[in-house]
């Protein structure tokens, strides 16, 4: 297995090409992600973080560019669903119980309906919800719904995990709760994380390193690396945390280190 | 229990208040039964001739039942071939509007003359066509109108396009078919109803409310109407039951 799990080259996407309307999403993107890191790309709407998500997913082509997951080209690494992912919203089914939710994808793999039902327990054991395996997903609130997808998309155990925004719509403390509840499932399972976020402490408390990415045209203005140990919820009131924070926010203005083009841009932002 | 009773009564209630005050208006003002006959009178024929409203409302209701099986599934087809096209997105909506304005029902003696005006067919197919609009209508939006992050969910899974179609736009349909249910039950009967007016047997409840009329006695046509409402809210109350069944999560609050 190589240690690069995702790689970035060139990466390229345009809306619109040649028409009044153009508009450069991404601006010529590198990025590598080593096995087992976790990575959150950060940045204003518009910067093109849920775009650069979506090629590395294949839910989207680029323009030009091209990017590798695990080693093959984002397509196949779709089609050997080496990747889970997980939106702001939790996507589940309503017709179906949580647990047949959790087995969607292994349904899709043509996992036989005892193995299917192992697995989801094993998942949903692991969330946190095993109790409500067989509830709908209405029943739940908007955090469990989120650990349910979040279960989901480790089904088939895929190396890498793609989250875009999937506490974006959760409160504060649900939301700390559910990433202190992530960086467990991290520990346990060792999958590389790409996560997209607004939130400059969740980016700085979840991962290893925070692209910090810019709009107009959408581009990585800074990539921050966070050394802070193994996470508590001390960690949220530790020096080094927001020291980590304060670079974060810097950059996002533009005044981060090396980012001396976008310094000049800060009556843009 | 108790819930269901306190949300039982009030209809029962206002039913009974309107009942009673349509009594006393007629009594104490003495209106003669061709211009609006008492709930009394009309309850007493309804009661005194129950084996003829129940044979009457039983032809209605066959016709009724099978142009809503036929049309249904006409319209579930037609659906599912309309999903695949594209431009149906944008046409769906003008689409059930233009054809709402269609006069169906008169459509009737036509088909009446194109078909054995002595057999139920041309009369079925009235109701199927009917029934269809609603049921195509509202299936296609259905199938068609998936959250997109569902959508992506499934390319992610790398999901064939009849997969999609049998694990997310099928099951996300089925609320949108029994909203079209719902109306096209009742309508169904309506529709069956009304397409007796046109000549042919007469053992309909159209025929008999018809006929009635034509020979003033007003509260047997009135009765033969109670006979009408009741299979026509049938139809709808067999609807709603199945849907419960079927459909549970309809009306839930989204949890995409």
């Amino acid at each position: 297995m190589s240690d690069t799990s995702v790689n970035v080259t060139g990466i390229w996407k345009i809306f619109n090409e040649g028409l009044p309307n153009e508009v450069t999403a991404l601006q010529d993107i590198d990025l590598t992600v080593e096995t087992g890191e976790f990575i959150s790309l950060i940045g204003p709407s518009g910067c093109g973080k849920s775009t650069l998500l979506r090629v590395i997913a294949d839910l989207t082509g680029p323009t030009r560019g091209q990017a590798t997951v695990a080693g093959m080209p984002a397509a196949q690494a779709r089609k050997d669903q080496r990747y889970g992912i997980a939106f702001q919203q939790a996507a589940l089914f309503d017709w179906r119980s949580v647990r047949r939710n959790v087995e969607l994808p292994l349904e899709l793999q043509g996992w036989s309906k005892d193995r299917r039902r192992t697995r989801a327990m094993e998942l949903l054991e692991m969330v946190q919800l095993a109790d409500f395996a067989e509830h709908r997903p209405w029943e739940l609130s908007g955090g469990m719904q989120q650990r349910v997808a979040i279960a989901r998309s480790l089904a088939v155990d895929p190396p890498l995990l793609l989250m875009d925004e999937p506490f974006g719509a959760l409160d504060e403390m649900t939301r700390e709760r559910m990433q202190n509840e992530l960086l467990r499932i991290r520990e346990e399972t060792g999958k590389s994380i790409i996560f997209v976020t607004h939130s400059i402490p969740e980016a700085v408390y979840l991962s290893d390193r925070v692209v910090v990415m810019s709009p107009r045209p959408g581009r990585i203005t800074d990539i921050i690396s966070v050394n802070l140990g193994s996470r508590t919820e001390d960690t949220r009131e530790a020096e080094g945390f927001f020291n980590a924070v304060t670079a974060v926010r810097e950059a996002l203005r533009g005044r981060g280190p090396g980012s001396s083009e976008a310094r000049s841009r800060i009556g843009e932002i | 229990m108790a819930h269901r009773l306190r949300a039982i009564w009030p209809p029962i209630l206002i039913a009974v208040i309107f009942l009673g005050s349509w009594q006393l208006l007629v009594f104490v003002q003495n209106i003669q039964p061709y211009l609006l006959p008492a709930p009394s009178l009309i309850f007493t024929n309804f009661f005194s001739d129950v084996s003829l409203m129940w044979a009457a409302a039983f032809y209605t209701g066959t016709t009724a039942f099978l142009g809503l099986m036929f049309g249904t599934l006409f319209g579930l087809v037609l659906a599912l071939f309309a999903q695949r096209l594209a431009i149906v997105n944008n046409l769906v909506t003008p689409l059930a509007a233009g054809l709402a304005a269609v006069p169906i029902i008169a459509l009737t003696p036509i088909l009446n003359n194109m078909f054995n005006i002595t057999s139920r067919t041309p009369r079925v197919l009235v109701t199927m066509i009917i029934v269809f609009f609603p049921v195509f209508v509202n299936v296609t939006r259905g199938l068609i109108q998936v959250i997109p992050v569902q959508l992506e969910l499934m390319r992610s899974m790398n999901a064939k396009p009849s997969t999609v179609l049998r694990l997310l736009r099928i099951p996300n349909a089925i609320p949108f078919f029994f909203t079209a249910l719902k109306i096209a039950a009742p309508l169904s009967v309506i529709a069956a109803l009304v397409s007796e007016y046109f000549g042919g047997p007469q053992e309909g409840l159209g025929s008999r409310i018809a006929s009635a009329a034509a020979n003033t006695a007003y509260g047997r046509a009135w009765a033969y109407v109670v006979a009408s409402i009741i299979t026509g809210l049938l139809f709808y109350l067999v609807v709603l039951a199945v849907e419960r069944w079927a459909a549970p999560w309809t009306g839930q609050s989204r949890s995409a």
